[in-house]
């Protein structure tokens, strides 16, 4: 906790910018070290790990979970959270799916209707947060609530079927070389999410809100607007996120998405970003996303007790955010 | 989660102030009951599934639906459910809400057989004549009948089809449990490995869980087919699990190939029977577990007598019989021609 404050003091000096590089650079050596470790260990315990096709298939089954988690990342760099993604992505995910069934709406029309189902359920967080002063936490637990009921009435709580064939290119479609589109998606999500972060406006105030919301706001940054942006852009990917998962399955399932907030926080936090605000990047969060996605595909390879394989991931994110703050204390000693 | 139980908290409290006045006639109406003296005038039901969600569930209400439509008198039933069948604790506090409520009977799936037997001693203990449909409790009060299918035994069914399908070399054979540690999922993996024993020549390669989740049974089957490309059979234990696997394994191009069978006959599941890529299914039938469970409530309620549980069956769907009248008549149940007997 006195952490915090004391980053928030050191930031000001040249040498504290530096620092900050330095340690989100460590936290994703800290990820990524962890990922290569995975990686090898799976290469040499099961005979089909390292094959293209199963390599590509982690890459599509961390799509939904990436995708998410890199609007979860903006969120929680400006000191938010956003506990509503996977009900979010349940509701985009069928009305999107009902858009095209019940209304006959064109596929791609569908895809951006659902994500806009999304980023209208940010939109409503943001503004209870920023405009109706509510905790993130508060705010977005009640969205999680109120989405999640919200899609067990449009759907009368029943899957929808019956998509078009070309609604499956989105989550299950390949491309030549047999790349799946599903990375291809992660890949353009992520690298819109570096340039938000480190070329635009948007994002240079969203470390700086997290840093220091008093800062932030005496300097003169709209944090209104700029934080309810934030919700509306992590409640967008959430959409879209839910599209994805709608088009693996070719279906909305009303069910989908229960505990996916937490695979997608402890995405962004593994990969280095912190709770506390002004910290993460999107590449320490694909990394974490990976990671996660790798130990269950592993799981599942080895064919590890069910029940073990959920204890696995909790410890790793213990693992990760330890070292990683072991490694931010001794940086911080070594300057001082 | 949280908001949920804050919600049915407040409205158990609203409940019980409205009803506290009520409260002593409704003991007197319960009371009656023991003495085999039967209770006339409108009776209230509550009929709460496992979850919502899942077509299954929805024929319960259906068959529940039709039963209070077709009794004698008037029966209201009202139909609430949690969203995850793991949600135990949210179903015993909209349980208890029902009780606080004062409703005449519970038709109720029960998502934990031990922490739920809790649950229907207090309904009973307040009068309320309870009813288990699909799930009961451990132990179960013999003033509770249970209207469910014989999951071992469907299970053993389906397992033998699917031996029988492999012939005599055997093969490897995947299962995809969906909740281990809840009754229903044991029972048919219980029914799954009893054959597997007898059969040395089928071998289980893997065992990984659904959680219950289509797109997590996907994953799981995907990651299956890469550890074991030789793999020659699924067994899925619920709807999520077969339609996972026949997706997984449609889209590695192995359809026909690899021999599914699994339970639950969501239209998709049927689909899949109809292209081949699925190759039985065990339908339950669902309609009539509602239907059952709301007529012994009401003619428990009515008579004062006690009714005994049973069997509501389950047949096997292939691509064969899938068009027969009887089975479709189990799967498009329609309260004009019920699936059940005496009709």
């Amino acid at each position: 906790m006195s952490q915090t404050t004391a980053t928030g003091e050191r930031r000001r000096t040249l040498g504290g910018v530096l620092r900050e590089h330095l340690s989100d650079l460590v936290s994703q050596l800290a990820a990524a070290g962890a990922l290569i470790a995975v990686f090898v260990f799976l290469s040499i315990a099961s005979p089909n790990f390292l094959t293209a096709d199963n390599l590509f298939n982690v890459g599509t089954q961390t799509a939904v979970t990436a995708v998410i988690a890199i609007g979860m990342t903006l969120v929680i760099i400006t000191a938010g959270i956003d506990l509503s993604v996977g009900s979010v992505a349940a509701l985009s995910g069928v009305m999107g799916v009902m858009m095209m069934v019940d209304l006959g709406l064109p596929v791609l029309v569908a895809i951006l209707g659902g994500t806009l189902v999304g980023a209208l359920c940010g939109l409503v967080n943001g503004l209870l947060i920023s405009v109706a002063g509510l905790n993130p936490f508060i705010a977005t637990l009640g969205m999680l609530s109120v989405a999640r009921g919200l899609v067990y009435i449009v759907s009368d709580a029943q899957a929808v079927f019956g998509t078009p064939d070309s609604f499956r290119l989105l989550g299950q479609g390949v491309l030549a070389g047999g790349i799946p589109i599903p990375v291809v998606v992660i890949l353009v999500v992520a690298v819109a999410g570096y340039v938000v972060l480190s070329r635009t406006k948007l994002g240079r105030y969203a470390y700086a809100i997290g840093s220091n919301m008093e800062a932030a706001r005496l300097s003169g940054i709209p944090i209104r607007r700029y934080l309810t942006a934030v919700y509306v852009i992590s409640g967008a990917l959430a959409g879209f996120g839910g599209m994805i998962a709608s088009s693996r399955v070719a279906s909305g399932q009303p069910n989908f998405g229960m505990g996916l907030e937490l695979d997608v926080i402890a995405a962004a936090v593994i990969g280095g970003a912190s709770l506390f605000g002004g910290q993460g990047t999107v590449v320490g969060t694909l990394i974490g996303a990976f990671l996660i996605a790798l130990i269950r595909n592993g799981a599942v390879l080895l064919d590890v007790n069910i029940f073990y394989q959920q204890v696995i991931i909790g410890v790793v994110i213990w693992l990760a955010v330890m070292w990683d703050q072991y490694r931010r204390r001794r940086l911080a000693a070594a300057s001082e | 989660m949280c908001w949920r139980r804050i919600l049915v908290l407040l409205v158990a409290a609203v409940a019980a102030l409205a009803l506290a006045a009520c409260a002593e006639v409704r003991e007197q109406g319960g009371g009656q009951q023991g003495g085999g003296e039967g209770r006339q005038g409108p009776i209230e039901l509550a009929v709460v599934p496992k979850a919502v969600g899942f077509d299954f569930w929805e024929t319960v209400r259906q068959g529940a639906v039709c039963a209070a439509r077709r009794a004698e008198g008037e029966v209201d039933v009202q139909w609430d459910g949690v969203a995850q069948e793991t949600d135990v604790t949210g179903q015993v506090n909209l349980l208890q809400n029902f009780i606080t409520q004062g409703v005449d009977g519970l038709v109720y799936a029960a998502t934990d057989a031990k922490v739920l037997h809790d649950v229907t001693q207090q309904a009973l203990d307040q009068g309320i004549t309870v009813v288990n449909i699909d799930s009961g409790t451990d132990p179960q009060p013999e003033n509770v009948p249970v209207f469910a299918t014989d999951n071992v035994a469907a299970a053993e069914r389906a397992t033998e089809y699917l031996v029988e399908q492999l012939g005599e070399d055997g093969g490897k054979v995947a299962f995809i449990p969906f909740q281990p540690g809840t009754a229903t999922n044991d029972t048919r993996t219980e029914g799954f490995k009893n054959v597997l024993k007898e059969n040395p020549q089928v071998k289980l390669v893997a065992e990984q869980s659904s959680e219950s989740n289509y797109n997590r049974a996907l994953q799981v089957t995907e990651d299956i087919l890469t550890a074991h490309p030789d793999l020659d059979a699924i067994y899925a234990a619920n709807e999520p699990g077969v339609l996972g696997a026949a997706e997984a394994v449609r889209s590695a191009g192995k359809a026909g190939e690899i021999i599914i069978v699994g339970w639950d006959t969501a239209p998709d599941e049927l689909k899949a029977v109809r292209e081949g890529v699925v190759s039985a299914l065990i339908a339950q039938n669902p309609f009539r577990m509602g239907y059952d469970g709301v007529n012994a409530a009401v003619k428990m309620i009515r008579t004062g007598e006690q009714v005994e549980g049973g069997d509501t069956g389950a047949i096997l769907v292939t691509r064969e019989n899938i068009d027969d009248p009887e089975v479709q008549r189990v799967l498009n149940p329609s309260c004009k021609n019920p699936p059940v007997e005496g009709q």
